[in-house]
């Protein structure tokens, strides 16, 4: 493990971006990202699993993995940079001279210089997310994605990922996805544990380590619906990550929270699988409370 | 001339509570239409203290008026009851969700109701106040491809107009949707700054009159009192930044005339207390924002200048 940039922090030392590295000499195939935003532990979880599958299996060229970057955000179980409350992932390509969160991105862009950047993400705090990989509609992430046979491949136009860490490596003619899976501020062992594999699924595929894991291919849709409260509520979820569900099937309902009354079912209208899940029941109007997979059609 | 309060908006809360989104509005005629919003961030009481004092000379004002003047106090009523620069539970910036969404959750809706409400507005003056972490200068900024909200703002009542390139203003922003507007700013993040309000109610009723809704002789100054600003482009803007990180100590004067090496400040070991960088100026100006909020990491903006 080394210290690929530092960063004077008043009071507590200073900040030390980490970087691990396995195996050989040359240029980097993969540089795995967790942890831009803090309270995104799943991430985290995911790339510690990686490293310890990496340290017997030693890659034939270098596999560089940044487990957390916002460490300071992780110990105060927050989201964005403690200290000026700015997004990192907002700051890419970032500034190696300009503010604190610009010099960090500016340097998180110079140690994940490999052929391909995977940037892993939980969802927010309020929902959970099974996990899955966003994609361009074609190309070589595509491939990559289906390869790593997470549960749900979402290709999406690439217009959709105009920043962060791979809208910057993806502006810079390089190969770059994000894998999403879990929810914010909390460990969701399963979820952390299926993005591990599918990235060790990844590794395997282009050939980087002898690794032998069956999976089945994943739900490959570029058609998502988001479910929204029609009204605000006390949402209680019907349905779980990674259910399949039918036209029709009960997503969930929104009560009143002061007596429980019934104001809206939620219901399927198109069969698929359940991505996203509200978990937090609170929920203002207009907020996303289930978000399906379709299945194409 | 009428008054009216009218809610443009109305934000449902999960419990079943509803919080209304406001505008005071000031009609005396047929003639233009002015829009005076506050409180985009819940961390600015400077402008909602600004849009109350000019409401407030306006309802003293009865058959003066020859058009219309809505003023918006407070259009992120939930942030700014506790001060967060955010709308909570969402954790969004209300000032990146333009041009909002009519069927979209709350943030969305107030943004596109508000956008709806002013876009065709003949003079829109956004009222800012500073980032928490500074003492602003009054200023006004304007998108440095509009020539006649230039012309306005020198007429604002500030220290300095700034022409800002289109990429400064940010993306998603209510003054990148109207290329036209006027927004002002200055005091400190979150607090009320002595005369900093007072001057910026000047401006904006003189900019009442500049654009025809208000006689010249309804003003409560004279015309002659209101300041001549310098004016900057995005190069004269410089900012300063620290190389080290520490407590920041200010030692410039805010709108001090400085020259190159005078000194700005110094970075001190907030353990030892021992100084660990001074911070001078670059180039001669004048002290536009100083850092107030006094932590600071390599790379914090200190200062910034406006070079002369």
């Amino acid at each position: 493990m080394s210290v690929v940039f530092r960063l004077e922090a008043p009071y507590r030392g200073e900040y030390a971006l980490h970087r691990l590295t396995f195996g050989g000499s040359g240029p980097a195939a993969v540089a795995m990202v967790a942890g831009l935003h803090g309270n995104e532990v799943n991430g985290i979880q995911a790339l510690n699993l990686v490293a310890g599958m990496l340290r017997v299996m030693r890659p034939k060229r270098p596999v560089h993995i940044l487990p957390c970057v916002n460490s300071i955000g992780a110990d105060e179980a927050r989201k964005r940079w403690p200290f000026d409350d700015r997004d990192i992932n907002a700051a890419f390509p970032g500034d190696p001279d300009g503010a604190p969160v610009e010099r960090i991105a500016a340097a998180v862009m110079d140690a994940t210089n490999a052929e391909l950047c995977i940037d892993v993400h939980s969802g927010a705090t309020t929902v959970r997310e099974h996990p899955h990989a966003r994609v361009p509609l074609s190309g070589p992430e595509l491939e990559h994605a289906r390869a790593m046979m997470l549960p749900v491949v979402w290709r999406r136009r690439g217009d959709r990922y105009e920043g962060g860490l791979v809208g910057a490596w993806r502006g810079a003619g390089r190969e770059a996805l994000q894998v999403r899976g879990g929810r914010g501020l909390a460990l969701d062992m399963d979820d952390a544990t299926t993005l591990a594999r599918g990235l060790v699924r990844l590794l395997a595929h282009l050939g980087l380590i002898s690794h032998q894991d069956t999976g089945s291919a994943s739900h490959d849709t570029d058609h998502v619906q988001d479910y929204r409260s029609m009204a605000g509520g006390f949402f209680v979820p019907e349905v779980q990550t990674g259910e399949r569900v039918v036209v029709g099937k009960l997503l969930g309902l929104v009560r009143n929270p002061l007596g429980g009354e019934p104001i809206e079912e939620i219901r399927a209208q198109k069969a698929g699988m359940v991505l996203a899940v509200r978990v937090y029941p609170m929920v203002h109007a207009q907020e996303l409370v289930v978000r399906i997979a379709e299945d194409a059609t | 001339m009428s008054e009216r309060l009218e809610e443009i908006c109305s934000i449902e809360l999960p419990t079943g509570e509803a919080v209304g989104v406001h505008r005071r509005r000031f009609t005396g005629g047929l003639g233009p239409h002015v829009a005076i919003v506050a409180g985009i961030r819940g961390d600015t009481p400077e402008g909602t203290r600004v849009a109350h004092a000019v409401a407030r000379h306006l309802s003293t004002q009865h058959d003066r008026l020859t058009g219309t003047v809505d003023v918006y106090p407070c259009v992120n009523p939930l942030a700014a009851h506790h001060g967060a620069r955010h709308w909570p539970g969402f954790d969004l910036d209300l000032n990146r969700r333009f041009p909002g969404r009519a069927d979209g959750h709350a943030p969305d809706r107030v943004a596109r109701t508000l956008l709806d409400a002013t876009r065709g507005a003949d003079m829109v003056i956004e009222l800012r106040g500073a980032h928490p972490a500074f003492r602003e200068e009054t200023q006004a900024h304007v998108r440095h491809d509009q020539p006649v909200a230039l012309e306005r703002a020198l007429r604002a009542n500030v220290r300095v107009v700034w022409r800002r390139s289109a990429e400064l203003q940010g993306s998603g922003t209510l003054a990148a949707e109207l290329p036209g507007l006027i927004c002002l700013e200055g005091g400190v993040g979150n607090r009320l700054t002595d005369g900093v309000g007072l001057e910026l109610c000047d401006g904006v009723l003189n900019l009442l009159v500049v654009a025809g809704v208000l006689p010249e002789d309804a003003l409560p100054f004279h015309w002659a009192a209101i300041q001549r600003p310098l004016v900057a482009t995005d190069e004269d803007v410089v900012r300063v930044r620290a190389t080290r990180g520490g407590l920041f100590l200010p030692s410039g004067r805010m709108w001090g005339e400085v020259e190159v090496g005078t000194p700005l400040g110094e970075v001190v070991d907030p353990i030892a207390g021992e100084t660990r960088e001074m911070i001078t100026a670059p180039v001669a100006g004048r002290v536009l924002a100083m850092r107030e909020q006094p932590v600071v990491y390599p790379g914090s903006l200190v200062a910034r200048l406006v070079a002369t």
